[in-house]
């Protein structure tokens, strides 16, 4: 090479230590961004090595180089695309054969690559000894030693990729396929053919490819290729004619050529004393991974999983409330003062932005306790068991045993919240398991749809309200997983499916360092997202429900009853010494100076602290602090008229915001929709609660209180909507908690799935699918209910009934094969024993 | 298939006992000098806390007074002589108790 420049890859598996080599390379000084259309991370930093200026760029870690997961994409992408001068491999020297995998596939595409031994102090501690030299001459290319984390080898490597990067001719590194070689073999001829391919990728590395079935290997040949179709019927015959006479499909051989390869330069270079730790892995795995003992084992561990963080870190969240309420009200102080009816623009777009915010911030804690306990079950390795154990079951339903986690944050069993459950999806190899399960999460029972639960249940519901909360909190698995079958059978058909490739490392106890540095990053990942992208969503919101706002006659009579009160109130003054001294233009803030004053002491218990606080005040302005604080017989007097005032003054603007919000464009919908809605059960106003509730699930609770317009008589909010509503019925409500349980994913949690997905269609077809099937559902129930004269309750097990059904009849409709590959990297078989197929 | 039905069963009994949800209620109360005290209610959600049940207990926890918050998500009541707690009982996860003692003027 010799160039000015040369571009350096750094590859490696999760947790080889590939960010600490990163530093020790780049000084950590990098650049963040992101790989051109995906949501993928690129880490760039540079290096000098002599006069030669090197960019180095992190690619995603990567089990494999597959195409199907999307980190696998990006990083094959840049090998293949950007080509790099050198490849730096990243491997844990105390997992080598493992890591191989990774390294055996750079080989075979033929880059100039070097291979980083790190992690040498974790060998050595645990008595592992590499033959590196050996290594390196079986491979054909340089081994360097590192320990990352230390800073050791830093030096070594960079050498290692001067001479590398100078190398004309490399050699490339060949896996025995055994039966399948003859194939490749006439494959590659045919490959190589084509010169300006054969140019741009090693033909010997297509040719696997191609008869791996890989889609990008495919969409390589047609670019190059004039002949691709001729080639590809020939890649398929092949195909065909291998796997009748070999038993497997060829992918499945090449899978297992690998690994038969990695476990023998394994054996052939390293030495590992014969452990004890192993010994307990294996003894553990024969109960983790027991046929019936396992599946106890997983729902002990999930339900400490939920009683910690939702349960604990409920009782965390309101601990920790006070931070966020102090954001609220400091926004509320710094921003344009309130008025008697309404508010400046200004204040209420900022008092609503900042409270869209505090409401997602004030969960936290439990994501913190969630992302925490996670990282336990990764770093400890019981992560994979669990895929292992569910996957038999989820397979069936075109899911993948990884879609376990995030059904459980998205609230599998009540208690949950869609955004981070989508998140999770991210750990899902198998593309199209990774959409369905993004598709369905958002039907779990998450935080925010209980509220309105249970207010349907103690209003309808009361005599059954256990079994009623039984019936919801499980009848959504029931539906989602059909759903997840009928989508990956039809729209999401054409996706790739990934063979279940799954590695069983021996148990580790985690560090308390590793779990908290995973969960602080993770809490700030998501921090970052939702809160940017719920201030602007609820910016959005804002204008939908607030505009084009009351017209000139309705607030023309809000202000006449707004004088008709302060008119009132200087009457009473007038009977007062406090007559010339208080004006009505004093009113309004008479009032704020009230409401300040009591914010002031929000959450002081300190008789002393409030006695200060009451100087302050009295100091500031002497008058109205002698009213608000009943001092002498006029201030006494004067303070109940004022009580009067400051009543009035909150029920016209309760009035006036119901009324704004019902006939904003939000409310206008709602109209709008009634006739479609109908047959569900659901009236205006339910329409309204439920467009609101979109922009997030909480509102619903709110709006339906607002909307049933309790008029301070001392009715609950169930009370009122029962009174309010004349003639909705127990099959209402569950038409309408149906609909909410299956309801549109809110607005944050539609990001987050644009976020997962690449792809705005996919959000919208989440938003849209989910909609009409809640609305489907809502009218097969309550449409169906009235025509067989069902009670709401009959209605309700009449449906499980139904969607248990359905579940059992999609568990038994045949599906493509997934393959399934189970590697472990110990020697019994105790957790894949069991049958997988 | 079985398995499914045991998994499913085991997830749904600890619904039962699940209803913690994760909004925060929040109830501050506040003296007005004038014998009576009043209780502000809600939710960290800006959700309204109106109908929720209100109880004043004495220092063995006997109830005083009960009632419910108002539509403006307010509960006045007269201050008991001694010792009292106040007790948000928004649903089960959803309580809050307030010291009659850290209720200043």
């Amino acid at each position: 090479m010799g160039s000015a420049n040369l571009l350096v890859a750094l590859a490696g598996q999760p947790n080889c230590g590939k960010s600490t080599v990163f530093n020790m390379l780049t000084g950590a000084r990098q650049h963040v961004a992101n790989y051109p259309g995906v949501t993928v991370e690129k880490k760039t930093g540079h290096f000098k090595l002599d006069e030669t200026r090197v960019e180095l760029v992190d690619l995603p870690g990567t089990y494999s180089l597959t195409s199907y997961s999307l980190e696998e994409r990006v990083a094959r992408d840049f090998i293949l695309r950007d080509k790099p001068g050198v490849i730096v491999d990243v491997v844990d020297a105390s997992n080598l054969k493992r890591n191989l995998y990774l390294t055996l596939q750079l080989l075979e595409m033929e880059v100039p690559t070097i291979i980083d031994l790190n992690m040498m102090d974790v060998a050595e501690r645990r008595g592992i000894r590499v033959d590196y030299a050996g290594l390196a001459e079986y491979l054909g290319v340089p081994v360097v030693p590192t320990t990352g984390k230390k800073g050791v080898g830093g030096d070594d490597v960079k050498k290692a990729v001067a001479e590398t990067g100078r190398l004309a001719e490399y050699r490339a590194f060949s896996i025995d396929y055994g039966a399948l070689e003859p194939h490749i073999e006439k494959i590659a001829d045919l490959v190589a053919e084509e010169h300006r391919m054969a140019a741009a990728y090693p033909a010997r590395w297509l040719a696997v490819k191609l008869l791996e079935n890989d889609a990008e290997a495919r969409e390589l040949v047609k670019e190059y290729h004039p002949e691709s179709a001729a080639l590809f019927k020939e890649v398929e015959r092949r195909r065909v004619e291998f796997r009748e006479s070999a038993g497997i499909p060829a992918e499945r051989h090449v899978a297992f050529s690998r690994h038969r390869s990695c476990a023998e330069i394994a054996k052939r270079f390293v030495r590992v004393p014969t452990e004890r730790r192993r010994n307990l892995s294996d003894l553990a795995d024969r109960y983790v991974c027991n046929r019936f003992l396992g599946p106890v084992i997983l729902v002990a561990i999930l339900l400490v999983l939920y009683e910690v963080s939702i349960v604990f870190g409920g009782w965390v969240a309101l601990k920790a409330w006070p931070l966020w309420g102090g954001i609220e009200s400091f926004a509320a102080d710094i921003l344009p003062r309130a008025d008697f009816l309404g508010d400046p623009l200004l204040r209420s777009l900022g008092v609503w932005v900042v409270k869209s915010a505090t409401a997602i911030l004030n969960y936290l804690p439990i994501f913190f306790l969630l992302f925490a306990l996670i990282a336990i079950l990764e770093d400890s390795g019981y992560m994979p068991r669990m895929a292992f154990i569910l996957d038999r079951l989820f397979r069936r339903f075109g899911l993948h045993g990884q879609s376990t986690l995030p059904l459980i944050l998205g609230g599998v069993y009540v208690g949950g919240c869609a955004i981070p459950g989508v998140m999770a999806t991210k750990a899902i190899p198998d593309e199209r398991a990774r959409l369905a399960t993004i598709l369905i999460v958002p039907m779990m029972n998450c935080l925010a749809k209980v509220p309105l639960y249970l207010i349907l249940i103690g209003a309808y519901f009361a005599d059954q309200a256990g079994l009623a909360m039984f019936f919801i909190a499980t009848v959504t698995l029931f539906i989602a997983l059909p759903i997840a079958k009928l989508l990956s059978l039809t729209v999401l058909s054409k996706r790739e499916s990934a063979p279940f490739i799954m590695e069983m490392p021996p148990y580790h106890l985690p560090t308390m360092g590793g779990v908290l540095r995973r969960a602080f990053e993770r809490i700030w990942l998501f921090v970052k997202k939702i809160v940017t992208v719920v201030v602007a969503v609820a910016v959005v919101i804002f204008v939908l429900i607030n505009f084009p706002g009351l017209s000139k006659e309705r607030m023309d009579y809000y202000e006449s009853k707004r004088h008709a009160a302060v008119t009132r109130f200087m009457k009473a003054v007038d009977k007062t010494s406090y007559k010339g001294t208080l004006v009505a233009a004093d009113v309004t803030n008479l009032i704020l100076f009230e409401e300040d004053l009591k914010n002031a002491k929000r959450g002081v218990t300190d008789k002393a602290a409030a006695a200060e606080i009451n100087k302050r005040f009295e100091a500031d302005n002497p008058v109205f602090y002698s009213v608000v604080k009943r001092k002498g017989k006029d201030g006494k007097k004067l303070n109940k008229a004022l009580k009067k005032v400051v009543k009035v003054r909150k029920k016209l603007r309760r009035e006036i915001r119901a009324e704004r919000f019902e006939s904003s464009f939000l409310g206008v919908l709602g109209h709008a929709l009634e006739p479609v809605t109908r047959y569900a059960g659901f009236n205006w106003r339910i329409n309204i609660a439920l467009l609101s509730a979109f922009a997030a699930k909480e509102n619903s609770a709110a709006t339906l209180g607002s909307i049933y317009g309790i008029d301070g008589s001392d009715q609950s909010v169930q009370e009122s909507m029962k009174a309010g509503e004349t003639g909705f019925t127990a099959l209402h409500a569950l038409a309408l908690m149906l609909f909410m349980a299956l309801y549109p994913p809110c607005v944050p949690t539609s990001i987050m799935v644009r976020m997962q997905s690449n792809s705005t269609k996919w959000m919208l077809f989440s938003i849209l699918y989910q909609t009409a099937l809640g609305l489907a559902l809502a009218t097969l129930v309550f449409t169906g209910g009235v025509l067989l004269g069902l009670t709401g309750f009959q209605a309700m097990w009449a449906f499980y009934g139904l969607c248990v059904a359905a579940t059992v009849v999609m568990a038994l409709v045949p599906h493509r094969e997934r393959q399934e590959t189970v590697v472990s990297s110990s020697n019994t078989k105790n957790c894949f024993e069991g049958g997988t197929n | 298939m079985k398995k499914l039905m045991t998994l499913t069963l085991v997830l749904a009994l600890s619904a039962f006992a699940a209803t913690a949800f994760a909004h925060s209620p929040l109830c501050d109360c506040f003296d007005n000098g004038d014998g009576t005290v009043t209780c502000e209610g809600g939710f960290s959600d800006g959700s309204s806390a109106s109908g929720v049940k209100m109880y004043v207990k004495d220092g063995a926890g006997k109830v005083l007074q009960e009632g419910k918050m108002n539509a403006d998500s307010e509960f006045s009541f007269k201050k008991p002589e001694g010792g009292y707690m106040v007790l948000f009982d928004g649903g089960e996860g959803h309580t809050v108790e307030v010291n009659g003692a850290d209720i200043v003027e």
